[in-house]
């Protein structure tokens, strides 16, 4: 079965009002949220607390969900304005200005990093960086779909990657993973 | 990133569960949407009383009476922002929440023409009725409108169902 599809139906029987459907579509979804989560905000612990501020926000707006397949974006997009309100508080400060540039992503530096390398190196990438990583190779959102979750166009979230990927590479480097 | 992680792939925490389960209470949003419906028919059978009022009243009863009603219409705001934006109504909750709203708003509406009836004038009795009215027939067409939305995702989700089976 799909999970787009098995989310879709998921989020029309939450709309109907059917209780069972809203833990059957969390237990489809927590851990890849949490996952994001706690790749953003380093801690798991502070992760637990925002994960369930985002079930709370998901459950509260579902009814004004229109595309049930749209869910994943959806679902993204609320844990990143719960992070980003979450670190604007931690912080106190604006949140980091990196620098945008819309060049197309050059992608002989991808090469084939695997989930542990790519988890090995997230906590030292800049936010920015981190965010899209998490989301393209981590959640295997779509271009388009980390695009409409970080609010982006997607030559944007090619030249992050790209960044990012340089900079894990580097960081891997430095600790001896290889090339 | 240097603080261990607690089960990485741990499943729903039976905390969050319980918060989803109270989040997505129907009980909780049947309880705002009768406190809103009390409120609004209270608010509106108190009008009718002051308007039927045969003699003017002494202006500390007329402070009483309209503390009465902007209660009633403070606790009506108050269950529809909550029902907006803290817990609203799912299709089926919709449903339900338009059949006592049908259902109050018709028990108001003949009470309130009973009642001016009984006291006041011709033009407050059919200014009563009108009102009832107007209540019955809005109802009516939350509930004709939540039933057609339900429907519609009914329709959706055996269609869903059909794809992914």
């Amino acid at each position: 079965m799909n999970e787009d599809d098995r989310s879709g139906l998921l989020v029309v029987r939450c709309r109907l009002g059917e209780r069972a459907a809203f833990g059957e579509l969390a237990r489809l979804w927590h851990d890849a949220l949490w996952r994001y989560v706690r790749g953003m905000v380093g801690s798991p612990y502070v992760a637990d607390d925002l994960a369930q501020d985002v079930w709370v926000a998901v459950v509260r707006g579902l009814p004004r969900l229109r595309e049930p397949d749209r869910f994943a974006p959806w679902l993204f997009t609320i844990a990143r304005r719960t992070v980003a309100d979450h670190l604007r508080e931690a912080y106190k400060a604006p949140q980091t200005s990196v620098e945008e540039t819309d060049v197309a992503a050059d992608d002989s530096l991808s090469g084939l990093l695997t989930t542990m390398e790519i988890e090995a190196g997230l906590g030292e990438l800049p936010p920015l960086e981190r965010e899209v990583m998490i989301l393209f190779h981590l959640q295997d959102l779509p271009l388009t779909a980390c695009a409409e979750v970080l609010g982006v166009p997607p030559g944007t979230v090619k030249s992050r990657l790209h960044r990012a990927r340089r900079t894990l590479r580097e960081i891997l480097t430095e600790r001896g993973y290889g090339t | 990133m240097s603080e261990q992680d607690h089960g990485a792939h741990r499943g729903v925490p039976a905390e969050l569960e319980r918060a989803l389960a109270a989040e997505v209470s129907l009980r909780s949003r049947m309880r705002y949407v009768a406190v809103g419906l009390a409120g609004g028919c209270a608010a509106v059978l108190v009008a009718v009383l002051w308007a039927t009022e045969p003699r003017p009243l002494p202006p500390r009863t007329q402070a009483v009476f309209a503390g009465l009603i902007a209660v009633g219409l403070a606790w009506a705001a108050f269950a529809g922002w909550v029902l907006s934006r803290r817990r609203p109504l799912y299709a089926r909750d919709q449903v339900l929440g338009a059949r006592l709203a049908l259902a109050a708003s018709t028990v108001t509406g003949t009470v309130g023409t009973a009642l001016a009836a009984a006291r006041g004038t011709v033009t407050a009795t059919l200014t009563a009725a009108l009102v009832g009215t107007v209540l019955v027939a809005t109802a009516g067409l939350l509930l004709a409108r939540a039933q057609s939305r339900r429907r519609e995702l009914l329709r959706l989700r055996d269609v869903l169902q059909r794809n992914v089976s």
